[in-house]
């Protein structure tokens, strides 16, 4: 589904912020990214959400390397991935509802189709009161859980999300991490950016983590015992 | 909906930089509208002058004196009956162009003992392939005296007039359709920036470049659209009131401008024009602006 070779990646002109980045995700899998804070997670999820492009090495998603796609093929291939931004980057003139309906009508799909689904969507996330809100108006839970329905409102085949429990109560994550579990038992590839070590510990998912620029793949309970060790 | 339409997405009516874009349209199509209307009126008038100066054509026949003078008057009249295409002659008689000179000359009775040419009034009927010149010479050939006047070469340095003022509106609406498409140009762009971080969301999630440019192209066509209604108007306006000032002054040249259908087809066509020109300009400028974008 997703196979990095030998990336790197840099902004603009700068230094390299990642290096020599080599990783394969199964289709179906379901994968923590940490790391500390001004590590590169969120550039690593810029990669596989085709909003950057690599400056060096091989990025293939779907079976295509991304350098080699057409300005045609991009948005397609964009439709089968759902991002959940660290920043949301929702659109602060339409309301919640209009937000989240945004993938499925870029998408064309009918109107009448699209508002069951919406309204149901955000009744489940806890926001079905909040369907004419604008996002100025929400708190930042709130807008963390309008951009998790709309990454995920067309059932994307890759499920992408950087710090998606950070603004929210315990309860909330982790209601919205069963959320991401569900759709990762009907086959959708997850990756989620966190700091939060209680929710690797609790679901147990492979890590990778970054650190100086570079990519480590361990398991959650490898991962965990540094710092239970430091603990004491 | 509102009335410079609502873009989904993009919020464009929202921007304070597009809002002048109507004003500066209207003004573009008042000038335009007149640049066209005089396009129209003169190529009206010329072709009025054309067919009523080659229509109304006189015959000079010189002073002989005497009898033969109506001798070579009676002669001239029988040619020109025997001419094709010539409708109507009419030899103007000694009394009547007496009569018609009394203004400039004075005295009726002293002007008859005048050696003064005698006039022939011709009509040729409408739309018959008359060789004015061919029919000049053969005139000439068979009675020396006559001469028949064309007024061609006033005619000719008129149309040459007409022309170069008709090159000159033409260059105008030339210059106007440039200055409209640079306006445009600035107004997408500056569009372009504004939305930037929208469009790039968009985009992410997955919507084509054609997706966005549509909403940009609707947005502006639909404000050139409405800006120039006003402008024309108003020219209608200034239009109506010159043909009235004109007709006032009883102008015999540029007669009340009267415009012929294609003319009034062409100012309704105005606003339909600029909103295409507009929709294409701003679609070619998104969709190569977004080209650039990730
Ligand atoms: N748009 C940008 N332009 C230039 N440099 C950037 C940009 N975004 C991030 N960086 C730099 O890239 C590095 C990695 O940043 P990134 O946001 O990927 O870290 P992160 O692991 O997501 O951090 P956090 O945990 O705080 O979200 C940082 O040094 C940052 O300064
Ligand atoms: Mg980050």
């Amino acid at each position: 589904m997703v196979r990095f070779e030998n990336v790197g990646m840099r902004y603009g002109m700068g230094p390299e912020v990642l290096r020599d980045i080599n990783l394969h995700l199964e289709a179906g899998s379901f994968h923590f990214l940490t790391g500390p804070t001004g590590a590169g997670k969120s550039s690593l999820l810029k990669l596989l959400s085709l909003s950057h492009r690599p400056s060096r090495g091989l990025l293939t998603l779907f079976g295509k390397e991304a350098s080699s796609l057409s300005r045609d093929e991009l948005p397609e291939l964009r439709r089968k991935i759902g991002v959940v931004y660290q920043e949301f980057r929702l659109l602060d003139h339409l309301t919640t509802l209009e937000n989240v309906a945004l993938p499925l009508r870029i998408a064309g799909v009918e109107e009448e189709q699209i508002s069951r689904h919406v309204e149901e969507l955000l009744d489940w996330v806890g926001l079905g009161n909040q369907v004419d809100a604008r996002p100025p108006t929400l708190s930042g839970g709130e807008k963390q859980r309008v951009a998790i329905a709309r990454a995920v409102i067309n059932r994307p085949q890759l499920l992408i999300a950087d710090e998606p429990t950070g603004s929210m109560d315990a309860e909330m994550g982790l209601r919205l991490m069963y959320l991401f579990q569900e759709l990762n038992k009907i086959g959708t590839t997850v990756v989620v950016a966190t700091h939060d070590l209680g929710l690797i510990r609790r679901f147990g998912y492979p890590v990778m983590y970054l650190k100086s620029g570079t990519l480590h793949h361990t398991h959650a309970e490898e991962y965990l015992q540094q710092f239970d060790r430091s603990l004491y | 909906m509102n009335l410079f339409g609502k873009t989904s997405e993009l919020q464009l009516e929202k921007d304070a930089s597009s809002r002048y874009l109507p004003v500066v349209i209207s003004s573009m199509i008042f000038l335009a509208a007149l640049a066209l209307a005089g396009l129209f009126s003169i190529s009206a008038a010329v072709e009025n002058w054309s067919s009523e100066i080659s229509g109304n054509l006189t015959v000079e026949i010189q002073h002989v004196g005497g009898d033969a003078q109506d001798r070579k008057v009676e002669e001239v009249v029988s040619f020109l009956k025997r001419t094709p295409g010539v409708e109507t002659v009419r030899p103007i008689s000694v009394e009547e162009a007496a009569s018609l000179l009394e203004p400039f000359l004075g005295r009726a009775d002293i002007i008859r003992e005048l050696p003064l040419p005698r006039l022939v009034e011709v009509t040729i009927s409408e739309n018959s392939p008359v060789d004015l010149n061919a029919m000049a010479t053969t005139l000439n050939k068979a009675i020396p005296e006559a001469r028949l006047n064309t007024h061609r070469p006033w005619l000719d340095k008129m149309i040459v007039l007409a022309r170069s003022v008709q090159f000159l509106a033409a260059a105008i609406m030339l210059l106007i359709s440039i200055v409209t498409v640079i306006i445009v140009i600035f107004a997408a762009r500056t569009g372009l920036v504004m939305h930037r971080d929208v469009i790039e969301v968009l985009h992410l999630i997955g919507a084509r470049d054609t997706y966005i440019a549509r909403q940009f192209q609707t947005y502006f066509a639909r404000l050139s659209f409405l800006g120039s209604l006003p402008g024309l108007a108003f020219a209608i306006i200034v239009m109506v009131l010159l043909s009235l000032l004109a007709g006032r002054l009883d102008a015999t040249l540029l007669s009340a401008p009267t415009m012929v259908l294609e003319g009034w087809i062409a100012l309704a066509m105005l606003p339909v024009i600029v909103a295409l020109l507009t929709l294409f300009t701003v679609r070619w400028i998104v969709l190569s602006s977004l080209k650039r974008m990730m």
